[in-house]
């Protein structure tokens, strides 16, 4: 028997929430409507007495002080009623709370079947408002039809008895788990059978699969576990161990790269060995502070003798276009998992995020699955919750806008955690698996989830069918995990730890038997959320909130003992064994039985064609201009635009104090609201010590030349380093690329060879910079495919392909916290320096794009000049001569001359005529050119000298003075006289937040 | 000298345990982190213990109200020790979650000795949303509270999404009677918020950012002083550096207005 409590806040007390979907209504409906009042509903689907539910209600679910409840529906009024709740499958994290409160209140346990389900109603009163209305407040605010259900009931249709009746999304599949085998009688056969069940093989891969069960000794050595043709568990095992996912192929692809303008065609054969693993290993043995790189779940580098610090970063794309929310929280807690996974396991230490979405206001004829603005809160809140909830602090993120990524956003995450140099002894940043250890799988369970991924979205839901495709992290169950697995390494009972991400069980389990050289599963022990799943359901699943774990059997009592105490779950699921084989069993009889190397026997590499063509060729032009007149306008102009303007209320819902190590905070400056260079955290508290962190986007470069989008991203990445004194010797970097498909096809991808030859151009980039530079990929990621097809006014769709797109982070080593520099001017009098030559190089700048015009002269990076500068400012700010340092990024020096008064609060007087520069001869160019490797710099008149002496050799000028205290900008053009630009610096900053600063 | 041994909750959620614990170690006392299941099954005992902290984080996920899971297990389980605790003279420090679960069991703000009345509440702030953000707190000098002596004034991090203060006008002015008042956000000159966002971060009643029981041994707030355990968690760290230096000074690492928390409740114990 389900009884339905129902809990709202009493009504003296502002709803929040209620007010928020009001607002919400308004501004982006026109929906006018008087007052929403929200109304929690838990659905205690167990079999309770009368007292017990009173008991739950007054102790658990009602606060005394702020809350009324009841049993029977509350008498709110409304003139419509909204109810939302979940599909069956999708993770109910209140309800499983639910379910813990009460059983520890009245001391039992639920029985099998027995759960608690979550729901809101909400009350809406308002003159005149329609169930259309209702619907588009429903479908378009509150719900997200992938994973909730809602209904809309009138104030006359409403039963003040029944309410919203009893409603109860549990999971019923009625299905007995079968193992099926697959027919390899032929290519064909096969390429058919793959295509029914969305195993995805490719084509190529399938004559060297077939070779594998039709051949004689494979045969034979099947016979006696009673196995002939492949069974599904071991075709999904391979197709997912084949998948670009996890085998990167398009980085380890064949390109034919042409250039035909310069009669060039090389043969790229496997970008990543080429432009990733070379350098990065040359550069490790140059470099003792790389600990581990290129094979574990991140890399790992030296913090100080007693701490190594991890970095990776991961995009959750897919997902989170189709639930915003689900889909980020699900990506940041995800990738939290891969440091705590990395050697024998590292102490997640913070967290950052990238969010590339439309324009915030789009209003055209195209018609995403989620607007723009809706899919950007959804991920906000997701990565807030994943973040905040695992206690682990965001102290770095960045927002970019660009109507390329309407057909599909993208949202990296960013994970770095913190690992002892040794632990009882022995290295901690290794691992293995050895035969006779035990296979444990610990933290949530296994249902549905995340097979096949966006395949199974296609799918038609009946009432009770699991909408588990679109999964929704669950940061407490993985701060438990995560608590306990760390525990559990320091007392050295872990000998190999991965987590289950992609693949699930097929891709930790078939890994990490690769060490060990076998393994033997018995399925059955693995814990469900649901029964009936099929036996390769729950080998590929990709349930979240899990680990697996090598542990030896004679810790296992102790490694058990510990997970109870966590209140973690954790399950023996098998063995490793050096049979070579993956031999997997459903209650003692084989499922899949298969040789671990089988899937380096000489599967075809993919192959693609690139086919370069300049910018001149493709019809770019630099546009033929005037300069302006009113540069007060243009600047104003400029900071209030979307990819400029201030986004605090993105930065500010993310706990960036957590851990007590905030050194240098995302918002900086007197007024706490500029945005900082790089985030400096200082992860062991006891020590003085720091770690640097910053991260770059620059895709607009891309519209001319990827290379040089690359270039100059990674460029800005590490300015951001050594603007706040990191140590430019010791910079790790970490690449995601974001690539739109580069498959060539003439009907649905005719650019293919170009995206292609841009992939090709941007790796060499990388390779470039990194050589110059000296930066190891400590770890990468590659996301392909980043294109979506939108309906249009008419019904028709177009295919809607993102600029290519490279985020990169960078990571180094602060000596002495307490030497850290800040972007905001800090003292009246101070000198003012730019560092670095500005030159003409407008293209795909800000100013253009604000003008209408792409150009041809994209910023190029003088890797040369770039790096001594750097070595000599970061050699000024150790000395500490330096009051503030900044680096002139997207928006150019006009922009960033802004930012540093807006940030110290103080007037700033300054002659473009006393700016170094090459060929520039307009001031337009000087102010808006985004050249890269220059920064901004003020310094006490008295360190004159010495600064200068420490930056001979560099191209800086001494452009102008801060002046005073709420003070104005003021720029002197070339040829001087009146100055170009006079205006109050408080104009300015009301120019900047004016866009999106009142958010909350 | 006598040891102070703290202990530190740890598990289910809570978080902030490490750098708790380190402010703890700074002010003299030592402290031990303890998941909440072993003294559960008393495999440790309060009774070991001189200061107990109930620190930040999202204990249960904060799913039904922050705190309220945590307090009913701690109520249920470890109800009686509590109250022993309390009344054997020892100190109880409840920091941002730690402060939203001892409202929901009672222990604050223990009007008249009273322990188990759930009478004031932490709700959703005003603002909408969870915040990160530093303020500004006036320290009221007749309040008993004991982790306060001697301070005037301080800036702490906020980082919550419930934490505006809410109660009855009736218990409102027994707080303020009683001097139960201990914290109240403020502009940067120590003028009350008035209720202004985002002094007043979250819309609490009379700026109320912490209140402490009669005796003055239990302590609750929001902001978090263990995240003020060094001279560059301050926000305007940088600045004030630019500035000694003018003036020939170095930056000085003396304790934080957070760690002169921790220090007050070692030295109340050690008298």
């Amino acid at each position: 028997m389900a009884h339905r409590l129902e809990i709202t806040l009493k009504q003296e007390l502002p709803d929040a929430e209620g007010e928020g979907v009001r607002q919400k209504a308004a501004n982006y409906f026109g929906i006018a409507v008087d007052r929403i009042r929200t109304i929690h509903v838990v659905t205690i689907d167990a079999d309770l007495k009368r007292q017990q539910l009173t008991s739950v209600q007054e102790e658990v679910f009602t606060n005394p002080v702020t809350q009324r409840s009841s049993y029977d529906p509350l008498d709110e009024p409304f003139d419509w009623n909204i109810w939302v709740g979940f599909r069956p499958g999708v993770r109910d994290n209140p309800g499983a709370t639910a379910v813990e409160a009460i059983e520890d209140v009245l001391g039992v346990h639920l029985k099998p079947g027995e759960a608690v389900y979550t729901s809101k109603r909400y009350c809406v009163t308002g003159e005149g408002l329609t169930e259309a209305d209702m619907d588009r407040i429903a479908g378009g605010l509150l719900a997200n039809d992938i994973i909730q259900q809602w209904r809309i009931t009138p104030k006359g249709s409403w039963d003040p008895k029944e309410g919203i009746g009893i409603i109860i999304p549990k999971v019923r599949l009625d299905h007995t788990p079968t193992v099926t085998t697959l027919s390899v009688v032929s290519d064909e056969k096969l390429k058919t059978l793959s295509d029914e069940r969305n195993l995805a093989l490719s084509a190529n891969d399938i004559p060297v699969i077939r070779a594998y069960f039709t051949n004689p000794e494979n045969r034979r050595c099947r016979e006696p576990v009673g196995l002939s043709e492949p069974t599904d568990v071991e075709l999904e095992y391979i197709s997912q161990a084949r998948s670009d996912h996890c085998n990167h192929n398009t980085f380890r692809g064949k390109f034919i790269y042409r250039d035909p303008a310069a009669g060039e065609e090389v043969v790229e054969d496997n970008l990543f060995k080429t432009y990733i693993q070379a350098p990065t290993l040359a550069l490790k043995e140059q470099k003792d502070w790389v600990v581990s790189v290129l094979w574990d779940n991140a890399g790992v580098g030296r913090f100080d003798e007693d701490h190594y610090y991890v970095i990776t970063g991961e995009t959750h794309n897919s997902p989170s276009n189709m639930e915003a929310y689900g889909g980020a929280i699900t990506g940041i807690v995800g990738v939290y998992r891969d440091p705590l996974g990395t050697g024998k396991g590292s102490k997640l230490i913070m967290g950052s995020y990238g969010y590339c979405v439309g324009p915030r206001d789009y209003d055209g004829p195209l018609k995403p699955r989620l607007h723009p603005r809706r899919l950007l809160d959804g991920v906000i809140e997701g990565v807030r919750d994943g973040g905040n909830k695992s206690g682990i602090p965001t102290p770095y993120g960045q927002v970019t806008f660009h109507p390329g990524y309407m057909g599909k956003c993208l949202v990296f995450v960013t994970a770095l955690g913190l690992m002892p140099a040794t632990v009882q002894g022995l290295p901690c940043e290794e691992k293995t698996t050895s035969p006779g250890d035990l296979v444990i799988m610990s933290g949530g369970r296994v249902g549905k989830d995340g097979i096949h991924g966006v395949t199974a979205s296609s799918e038609v839901f009946s009432a009770n069918t699991p909408a588990g495709h679109v999964q929704i992290g669950d940061p407490y169950t993985q701060k438990k995990m995560h608590d306990f697995l760390l525990e559990a390494r320091d007392q050295g009972m872990i000998q190999f730890v991965t987590d289950n991400g992609g693949g699930g069980l097929s891709s930790s389990v078939g890994e990490s038997a690769l060490l060990s050289g076998g393994c033997e599963i018995e399925l059955e022990k693995v814990p469900l959320k649901y029964a009936g799943l099929d036996q390769w359901e729950i080998w590929i699943s990709e349930s979240q909130e899990r680990m697996t774990i090598a542990v030896r059997p004679e810790d296992l009592d102790r490694f058990m003992a510990l997970s109870k105490l966590h209140a973690v779950e954790s399950t023996v699921i098998g063995r490793y064994t050096d049979s070579g084989k993956l031999h997997i069993k459903y209650d003692g009889k084989t499922c899949a039985f298969v040789d671990l190397d089988l899937l380096e026997s000489g599967f075809p590499q993919w192959q693609f064609e690139a086919e370069w063509c300049a910018p001149e060729e493709r019809g770019l032009r630099e546009p033929v201009m005037k300069a302006p007149g009113d540069y007060n306008a243009l600047l104003r102009d400029l900071l209030a635009r979307p990819n400029i303007c201030a986004k605090n209320w993105v930065v500010r819902q993310y706990d960036h104090e957590v851990q007590g190590g905030s050194v240098l905070k995302p918002l900086v400056g007197e007024g706490r609201d500029i945005p900082g260079d790089a985030a400096v955290i200082r992860p062991v508290l006891t020590s003085n010590r720091g770690l640097a962190f910053s991260q770059a986007l620059l895709p607009f470069y891309s519209a001319i030349d990827a290379y040089h989008m690359t270039a100059c991203t990674i460029d800005e990445a590490v300015r951001r380093l050594i603007a706040v004194g990191a140590d430019p010797s010791e910079i790790g970097g970490v690449d995601n690329f974001c690539w739109p498909s580069i498959q060539y096809d003439p009907e649905t991808n005719p650019d293919g060879k170009f995206k292609a030859a841009q992939l090709v151009r941007s790796c060499r980039a990388l390779r470039d910079m990194c050589m110059a530079y000296e930066i190891p990929l400590l770890s990468g990621k590659d996301s392909m495919y980043v294109d979506g097809h939108l309906t249009g006014r008419y019904g028709e769709s177009h295919k809607v392909s993102a600029l290519e797109t490279i985020q990169f982070s960078a990571t180094s080593i602060v000596p002495d916290v307490r030497g850290c520099v800040s972007m905001d001017l800090k003292v009246p009098g101070d000198l003012v320096y730019v560092l670095g030559l500005t030159r003409s190089e407008l293209g795909a700048s800000e100013y253009y794009e604000h003008l209408g015009y792409i150009g041809t002269r994209v910023p190029r990076v003088d890797m040369e000049a770039s790096k001594k500068l750097y070595g000599a400012l970061s050699g000024a700010i150790s000395k500490g001569l330096v009051a503030s340092a900044h680096g002139v990024y997207r928006g150019g020096l006009g922009v960033h001359l802004a930012m540093i008064a807006m940030g110290g609060g103080f007037g700033l007087d300054v002659d473009l005529a006393a700016l170094p520069s090459e060929g520039v001869a307009r001031n337009d160019t000087l102010l808006f050119s985004e050249s890269a490797g220059r920064f901004i710099v003020s310094i006490d008149p008295k360190h004159r000298q010495a600064f200068e002496e420490c930056m001979a050799g560099t191209a800086f000028g001494r452009i102008g003075t801060v002046s005073e205290k709420g003070g104005r900008l003021t720029v002197r053009g070339l040829k001087s006289g009146d100055p170009l630009m006079d205006l109050p610096v408080s104009v300015l900053k009301e120019a900047w937040m004016a866009p999106l600063g009142e958010l909350i | 000298m006598t040891t102070i041994n703290a202990l530190v909750l740890t598990g289910y959620g809570l978080n902030c345990d490490m750098e708790t614990a380190h402010a703890l170690r700074l002010a003299g006392a030592t402290p031990h982190r303890v998941h909440i299941n072993k003294l559960v099954s008393r495999e440790v005992r309060l009774s070991d213990y001189k200061i107990l902290v109930f620190g930040g984080g999202f204990s249960w996920g904060d799913d039904h109200g922050a705190g309220v899971v945590h307090a009913v297990r701690f109520k249920t389980h470890i109800g009686e020790d509590l109250l022993r605790f309390i009344d054997e003279g020892n100190l109880v420090l409840a920091i941002c979650n730690g402060f939203q679960t001892l409202v929901n069991l009672g222990l604050l703000p223990g009007i008249g000795g009273d322990y188990t009345t759930r009478s004031v509440a932490l709700t959703y702030n005003d603002c909408g949303n969870f915040r990160d953000d530093w303020v500004t707190l006036r320290l009221n000098p007749d309040s008993p509270c004991v982790f306060t002596r001697g301070m005037d004034m301080i800036e702490l991090p906020v980082r919550h999404g419930e934490g505006k203060f809410y109660t009855d006008p009736g218990i409102l002015d027994k707080l303020v009677a009683n001097q139960q008042v201990v914290a109240q956000y403020a502009d940067r000159n120590g003028k009350p918020a008035g209720g202004r966002f985002p002094l007043n971060p979250n819309g609490s009643l009379l700026d109320i950012a912490g209140i402490c029981d009669e005796t003055g041994r239990v302590f609750g707030l929001m902001p978090h002083p263990e995240a003020f355990n060094h001279v560059t968690n301050h926000p305007d760290w940088t600045l004030k550096k630019e500035m000694m230096k003018r003036e020939g000074r170095a930056l000085e690492d003396g304790p934080t207005g957070g760690i002169r928390m921790f220090m007050n409740a070692v030295e109340y114990l050690k008298k």
